[in-house]
């Protein structure tokens, strides 16, 4: 819950970079331990995930479907990981679950499913899940809910059409309990964003449609955060937050390399993975 | 081939469901609407008058639509969601699997257009896949009126049965097959004729077609079984299957390609329980056209006289298996 006490700026940047090195071990764990997940697009939204689940979003472990709690929809869905290791240390299952990702009965899908402790609905079919929190808020609204919905895209995501379309029908309901993060890694399946299919000016985009936009640096833990309080607070329209990060980031010899959009590391990779993660703040 | 038993239909059943939606308006105050702008076609706007609030037009765009939908019936509140059948079993069938069958949420469907009741708009308008492609999702529920009193009946059943629940609608008014004493129920059917040579088991508009084929087949000295599959999935094994017991032939003719549709499945019910001569109409692998309704239906070979042949043959061959 945000209503904790706050320890002084630094100490709670300081507190919440240490946490997002702790989500990048568990995310290069988890898919080392299963070979298998989506490593690259995790650990660029190790910031953001961290701020959300230790900072701002209003949520109960003990209570995962408490009514009033803000939601939060991880519409990348393949980043999963990053996703289920935040939920972990935050207390909605145990860690050592982390390393059923992807096998048979686990609560860990291989894309969330509503059925896991802290997952607020199934999301993984890119465009949906961004959709879904449009959804979401409008409801919050018709209810008069004062919760927040976040959603967090990837930026190759908003090649499908959908999203414009939920952006559209989030300024048309004036969702300002709606909070958009894209992970503007410039990287997706089959390589640079930025040639695949060309989604610049982000920003502009965004503000054609009449959201409030801000562009940040997505590693920056103190940006990231001052953001994300800003947009929570924020009144009158919808919030895009794009955030220009690194895939991979964190582990030297996968930021920026397409390859590691999907694919597991070998054993040795892991151990210097985590020793870079174990040995530095990022 | 005309009838002279059935009465005229006033409206269509799309106009049914939502004058009925609109009035549940007032027994249940949480459920919210949706269209994609074509709320003055599907008359979902009769809600939208009533209870603005509760009333969002999401514009031509059916896949945020039902996502949207997902997102509130996640937080437990109900969305019927309306729109033309070939855009929400098309367009939108992905959202419908993954985000509203899959989490098994309270989303309810209207689809209007049904099969070639969309007559005179032509096969971008036709949904006539739309019962293969519902019936074939996980914890989806499928319904279909056969007229105004069963539309405004089983939007009850659909709002009343967990889950998702889609229900197929028609453009045009037919004809009245019902009073308001009929009764329908989720996995039920409504067996509307007796007869001891043949069962006709049809949904929608083609039950009227059905009950007109009887009506002639009758005077041929074939008595023919009609029976109502309103409710598709699931739909009433125990009925059907107990009147092919009787009849000893089966014929199924629905608004719909034949591929994947009733047809198939009740084909599949008799070999697996009990193998009887069998047939089912549909349309055969093909697109239709722009037309008349009545010319569309004998066109692709869907019409009472169509019917009526069918069963003949299927008695012909029952006699001669039985000789």
């Amino acid at each position: 819950m945000n209503s904790n006490t706050k320890p002084d700026p630094a100490a709670r940047i300081q507190r919440l970079r240490e946490i997002a090195q702790q989500v990048r071990f568990h995310v290069v764990d988890m898919v080392h331990h299963v070979q298998s997940g989506h490593i690259g697009g995790s650990l660029s939204a190790a910031e953001i995930l961290t701020a959300l689940y230790f900072d701002i979003l209003n949520i109960d472990p003990d209570n995962p479907r408490w009514p009033d709690r803000d939601r939060m929809m991880m519409s990348k869905g393949h980043a999963c990981p990053v996703l289920y290791a935040s939920l972990a240390l935050r207390g909605f299952f145990p860690l050592d679950e982390l390393h059923t990702l992807r096998q048979f009965e686990t609560r860990l899908q291989g894309h969330p499913v509503i059925k896991t402790p802290g997952v607020d609905m199934t999301t993984g079919s890119l465009g949906i899940g961004f959709s879904i929190s449009v959804g979401m808020a409008m409801e919050a609204k018709l209810s008069g809910a004062s919760y927040n919905v976040y959603a967090v895209l990837g930026d190759g995501e908003l090649n499908e059409g959908v999203v414009w379309e939920a952006a559209s029908a989030a300024q048309k309901y004036r969702l300002d309990n709606l909070v958009a993060i894209i992970d503007r890694n410039n990287l997706q399946n089959d390589g640079v964003s930025d040639t695949i299919m060309p989604m610049e000016p982000i920003d502009r985009k965004f503000e054609a449609f009449n959201w409030e936009v801000r562009r940040i640096n997505g590693h920056d833990m103190q940006q990231v955060l001052q953001t994300l309080e800003e947009a929570r607070d924020f009144r009158g329209k919808p919030f895009c937050i794009v955030a220009d990060t690194v895939k991979g980031k964190g582990v030297s010899f996968m930021e920026n390399q397409r390859s590691w959009h999907g694919s597991p590391p070998n054993d040795e990779q892991y151990r210097q993975a985590v020793s870079e993660i174990q040995g530095a703040l990022v | 081939m005309t009838t002279t038993a059935l009465k005229k239909a006033a409206i269509p059943t799309r106009r049914a469901y939502s004058d009925r939606m609109a009035e549940y308006g007032a027994i249940d105050s949480d459920f919210a609407v949706m269209d994609a702008d074509i709320g003055y076609s599907t008359y979902s706007y009769l809600f939208g008058d009533k209870y603005p609030e509760r009333y969002f037009n999401m514009g031509i765009a059916e896949v945020n639509m039902f996502a949207c939908a997902a997102g509130f019936a996640a937080n437990g509140r109900t969305v019927v969601a309306g729109s033309y059948g070939v855009f929400i079993t098309m367009r939108a069938v992905e959202v419908i699997r993954s985000f509203i069958c899959y989490p098994n949420l309270n989303v309810k469907i209207l689809s209007s257009h049904g099969g070639l009741t969309a007559a005179i708009d032509g096969v971008t308008h036709q949904a006539t896949e739309d019962i293969a492609t519902m019936s074939t999702i996980p914890n989806m529920k499928v319904l279909v009126p056969a007229d105004p009193v069963a539309a405004g009946k089983l939007f009850d059943v659909s709002f009343t049965s967990p889950g998702p629940v889609f229900t197929r609608l028609m453009r045009d008014p037919y004809y009245e097959i019902y009073d308001n004493s009929a009764s329908f129920v989720l996995g039920g059917s409504n067996t509307l004729r007796e007869g001891s040579d043949i069962t006709l088991v049809s949904y929608g508009d083609m039950v009227f077609q059905a009950v007109e084929a009887a009506e002639e087949l009758a005077r041929s000295g074939i008595s023919a079984e009609v029976i109502d599959a309103y409710s598709i999935k699931p739909y009433d094994a125990e009925t059907i299957l107990k009147s092919m017991r009787k009849t000893g032939a089966l014929l199924v003719a629905e608004n719909h390609q034949q591929k994947n549709g009733l047809g198939y499945e009740l084909g599949i019910l008799s070999l697996r329980e009990f193998p009887v001569p069998f047939d089912t109409l549909g349309l055969r692998d093909t697109f239709a056209e722009s037309g008349d309704y009545y010319k569309l239906l004998e066109k692709y070979g869907l019409s009472s006289n169509w019917i009526y042949k069918a069963a003949t043959a299927l008695v012909a061959r029952k006699e001669h298996r039985n000789a």
